[in-house]
């Protein structure tokens, strides 16, 4: 029965991968300039490689024929060159893909370590002060422009107190070499005498992007908890519970709890999007170099193989944690199960 | 007089009356209104309030502090930036470009989406399927990401920011009112009135709209908070207005460089925003607050 | 001893246009091991009452009584952890629409084990789960639940609903309460299903001495079942008595017609002849009529009746009308 429910989300994934391959496809006609040179990001092609390049890309037949020499292309990793650096675009993005991943990551990992509590406080004590204030909170929280609210952090820890840098993921003093991309376990891999300063440095620059990334989805995942519990401890099976002689503490955290906690791991996945956007922004402040600040330089510079190649990428990672947090919440919800299966 | 007020005691039962009765008991939903009202005349009426043109540049007084400050000028009330414009005049301007626009932009993005909800909403089979996994895909790409690649394709400029906007909202209203009208079309009063005879078009005129709008109103203000916020992260990127557009956005990107000199240049302008967003929020929480009361009781 | 003994049990709800009286000094006492029916239309507050008994009334409510005696407890004088403890121990309660009190996300397993107080079992700890599993099968051949293997490992939305609602009442007599309040537990159930139950509770009564409030808008459907019935209308108590006699011989205008509505009770009801009803319908709860609330409907009714009737006894009889019917109508 399950694997019914996973074979069609597997028809969904490839049908919106087709889709979303079709859009950037697009785009390489739709944006500014010539085509080849969108696609290629090679500048000035000479008039040897000019017709190699022509067969290749399908350029002189139909849409279709293109678009599947674009296919292959991609499949085989030939994401074309950058046309500001002229280097391969697909390595451009793999070296600067974990920085974004890692700063997310924490920023997740941030906002469920305090939301989740915080939000089933807001819900528990509705109306003692402590709630009220929770609930405060997260609206202001939930309202802050990013780019305003990170300035601000800046000025206040960076440049008044002077705490933390204010841009970069280490001092360059450090040389850490790359294994993982990811910083805290290369650095720990890197095996090198000073690894300890390093990893102190290193969570020193995390600390400020992290939170400030961390500010939206906290706020967020506070709101939704409160939500979705005040609306589960209003069902039927609480009372019930609670007339079966359980305490509150044991009502809470057999039944509410879990009830609660699958509307939230669906939200989850869909604000999953708006945290790699806000991930963009936050790069670019604190010139952390990632995905974001990679592309939004791509655009300035109307890069237009690596706003492509860019665009491909966030949107698959995007898709992915969508599909994999449906599936989650399927396999978790018995109710969602039926509805899966009948 | 029993009649009278028989009947007056009905018209406080009406929905509207009833929403507004459940909003006007929230405080924090009543100041975020006020707010939000006080940014929309603003926003209207701003050329009208501003003691200098925004754009006249005065060499005379580069980067005054705000006038409560020891080197403040009391004629500038708010100081003025690194071109010597007038800070409080840029910051009213400011409401109609970032307010008064996402105001504009989110209006454009509800039409656009009722009339595409509704086509979504009413056709059924393979069409309403593959509506669905395209929508489905436009959902998760974000929304500030789909602005930033559209006005990569149509070039930087605030027009562009307005339909870049305008498409990348679109999305959720769709989705958003073609699942309230699904909702409502498995009610038993719309199987009842189809039952009557109506066709599709009453059925949306007469039964459905009426109990959607309040729906519609949660949609917009929610959408609105994200087009203040994306017009204004468009700005700062450099994508959206340019200069010297007094955007709030943008002034704050334009300040980057001066965050040692005048930090307030940053502040001000970041914290309009803020308010801005945190009145639409505040509007748009009470009035879901309200609706569910509404429906409760 | 009396069970239960509720005297002028006020509910009062706090909204925008005041306080509404819901439920109007309304009396009720149990006694050990009877059933007890109370009828009366929806929105006559009968399941307040059942909610105000329980305490899972909410905050906007306001609870005032003369007396509300558990056991010769007063439950309102007690402190709210002491109150929650006692009610927990002793009084069950199961509800309309079975399916939605159970947990959706839990087994029924998990659900029935926590209701096993742990006063139940005995030895160490480490064999309580096999106890449990045990007394849980035990629970459900109680109810008549024979597929005890494939029942406790579904989920409630795999259960129908007659099923869902036996679960409920294993889940319910799993502590061996004094009273079992059952709200319409009937409602959502088939007929077939419906007696089933009815026959369920009304054994479990008499094997293991329960107490049974018993909760119905539908006088003829629970009246073979109770031993004694509560009349309700619009919050207001009344009559109530021996269901046989309270049959034979209502001495309160509603009841006469509750009665006289269904064809059952009238065995020379002659044919095609229409069957009695009172004129107009129930007022809403922001409009309630001053005084007896039956008022505007009655066909009795004099200028006496814009004061709340007192509550009258005769024998073990109990009625509040100003002008009782004294005598049944000569055959």
């Amino acid at each position: 029965m399950i694997w019914h429910y996973l074979i069609r989300r597997l028809f969904l994934l490839s049908f919106v991968f087709f889709a979303l391959t079709c859009f950037a496809f697009s785009l390489g006609h739709l944006f500014p300039g010539d085509a080849l040179v969108n696609f290629s990001g090679i500048q000035q092609p000479d008039d040897e490689l000019l017709p190699i390049l022509v067969q290749q890309y399908q350029l002189d037949n139909g849409y279709l024929q293109q678009y599947i020499a674009f296919l292959q292309r991609i499949l085989q990793g030939d994401w074309g060159l950058s046309l500001a650096s002229q280097q391969p675009v697909l390595h451009e993005l793999m070296q600067v893909f974990p920085a974004t991943l890692e700063l997310v990551a924490y920023a997740l990992l941030i906002s469920f370590v305090l939301g989740v509590p915080l939000g089933l406080l807001a819900a528990i004590k509705v109306n003692h002060w402590s709630g009220r204030a929770i609930s405060t909170i997260a609206l202001l929280g939930y309202s802050l422009p990013i780019f305003w609210w990170a300035l601000l952090m800046i000025m206040l820890f960076s440049i008044g107190l002077g705490w933390f840098p204010t841009s970069g993921r280490i001092s360059v003093l450090y040389e850490i070499p790359v294994v993982t991309g990811f910083m805290l376990p290369d650095i720990l891999l890197s095996g090198q005498t000073y690894w300890q300063a390093a990893m102190q440095d290193a969570i020193r620059h995390l600390w400020l992007p992290a939170f400030v990334l961390a500010t939206y989805p906290t706020t967020v995942m506070i709101r939704f908890t409160r939500d979705a519990m005040l609306n589960v401890w209003q069902q039927s099976y609480i009372k019930t519970a609670r007339a079966k002689g359980l305490r509150r503490s044991q009502v809470l955290y057999r039944h509410a709890l879990r009830n609660a906690m699958l509307p939230v791991l669906r939200q989850l996945g869909l604000q999953f999007s708006t945290l790699v956007t806000l991930a963009m922004i936050s790069e670019l402040i604190f010139s952390w170099p990632g995905i974001g600040l990679w592309l939004l330089d791509s655009i300035s510079q109307r890069n237009y193989p690596a706003i492509q190649g860019g665009l491909l990428v966030i949107s698959s990672l995007v898709i992915l944690v969508n599909i994999l947090m449906d599936i989650l919440h399927t396999l978790l919800n018995p109710l969602a199960r039926k509805q899966a299966n009948g | 007089m029993a009649k009278f007020q028989w009947l007056q005691h009905k018209t406080e039962h009406g929905p509207l009356s009833q929403l507004w009765a459940s909003f006007r008991q929230q405080h924090s939903a009543v100041i975020g209104l006020i707010l939000f009202g006080f940014f929309g005349l603003i926003a209207l009426f701003g050329p009208l309030l501003t003691p200098y043109d925004p754009y006249l540049q005065n060499p005379d007084v580069l980067l005054l502090p705000p006038s409560w400050d020891d080197m403040g000028d009391v004629r500038y009330l708010l100081g003025t930036d690194d071109l010597g414009r007038d800070q409080f005049s840029r910051l009213i301007k400011g409401a109609s470009y970032t307010f008064g626009i996402a105001l504009i932009t989110a209006l454009g993005a509800l039409l656009l989406g009722l009339l595409l909800g509704v086509l979504a909403g009413m056709s059924k089979g393979f069409r309403a399927s593959v509506f669905n996994h395209i929508l489905d895909l436009a959902l998760t790409i974000p929304s500030l990401l789909l602005a930033i690649i559209i006005v990569a394709i149509l070039g930087p400029g605030l027009m562009n920011t307005i339909w870049a906007i305008m498409l990348a909202l679109l999305p959720q209203f769709v989705h958003g009112i073609r699942n309230t009208i699904l909702q409502q079309l498995e009610q038993d009063y719309v199987v009842a009135y189809r039952l009557d005879g109506a066709n599709n078009w009453q059925i949306l005129r007469h039964v459905i709209f009426p109990n959607t709008w309040e729906q519609l109103t949660v949609l917009f203000s929610m959408a609105l908070s994200t087009a203040i916020l994306d017009i204004a992260a468009l700005g700062f990127l450099g994508l959206g207005a340019q200069a010297p557009a007094a955007e709030w956005g943008l002034m704050v990107a334009d300040a980057l460089d001066l965050i040692y000199l005048s930090p307030w240049s940053i502040a001000l302008p970041g914290l309009l925003i803020f308010i801005a967003v945190l009145s639409v929020n505040l509007v748009s929480d009470g009035l879901r607050t309200a609706v569910r009361k509404r429906q409760e009781s | 001893m009396l069970l239960l003994d509720i005297r002028n049990l006020t509910l009062e709800l706090e909204t925008s246009q005041g306080l509404i009286r819901a439920v109007d000094r309304v009396s009720l006492s149990l006694r050990e091991g009877e059933i007890r029916g109370l009828v009366g239309e929806s929105g006559s507050g009968k399941s307040l009452i059942a909610k105000a008994i329980v305490g899972v009334l909410n905050q906007r409510w306001r609870i005032k009584a003369d007396r509300f005696h558990w056991c010769g407890v007063d439950l309102l004088q007690l402190p709210y952890d002491q109150q929650r403890k006692i009610i927990g121990r002793d009084i069950a309660m199961i509800y309309q629409e079975p399916s939605k009190c159970l947990d959706p996300t839990a087994l029924i397993a998990e659900q029935l084990h926590e209701s096993i107080p742990n006063s139940q079992l005995k030895g160490s700890w480490w064999n309580r789960a096999r106890q449990k599993r045990k007394k849980a099968i035990a629970l459900l051949h109680k109810v008549g639940i024979k597929e005890h293997q494939s029942v406790l490992e579904s989920y409630p939305y795999q259960l129908s609903e007659g099923v869902c609602q036996k679960v409920m009442i294993a889940m319910a007599i799993a502590k061996n309460p004094k009273l079992l309040i059952a709200d319409e537990p009937t409602t959502a159930l088939e007929a077939s299903t419906q007696a089933q139950l009815f026959r369920l509770i009304s054994s479990l009564n008499q094997l293991k001495s329960m107490s049974v409030l018993l909760i119905s808008n539908e006088l003829d459907s629970i009246a073979r079942y109770t031993h004694r019935l509560s009349v309700l209308y619009c919050g207001q108590l009344v009559e109530s008595g021996e269901t046989a006699k309270l049959l034979a011989q209502p001495y309160h205008p509603y009841t006469d017609a509750l009665i006289k509505s269904v064809p059952e009770f009238q065995p020379d009801l002659a044919p095609k002849s229409q069957l009695y009803a009172l004129p107009g319908s129930i007022p809403t709860l922001q409009h309630l009529p001053v005084g007896c609330r039956l008022g505007p409907r009655c066909p009795n009714a004099r200028r006496e009746c814009v004061h709340t009737p007192s509550l009258e006894r005769k024998q073990h009889h109990y009625f509040s009308c100003h002008f009782p019917l004294q005598y049944k109508e000569p055959r």
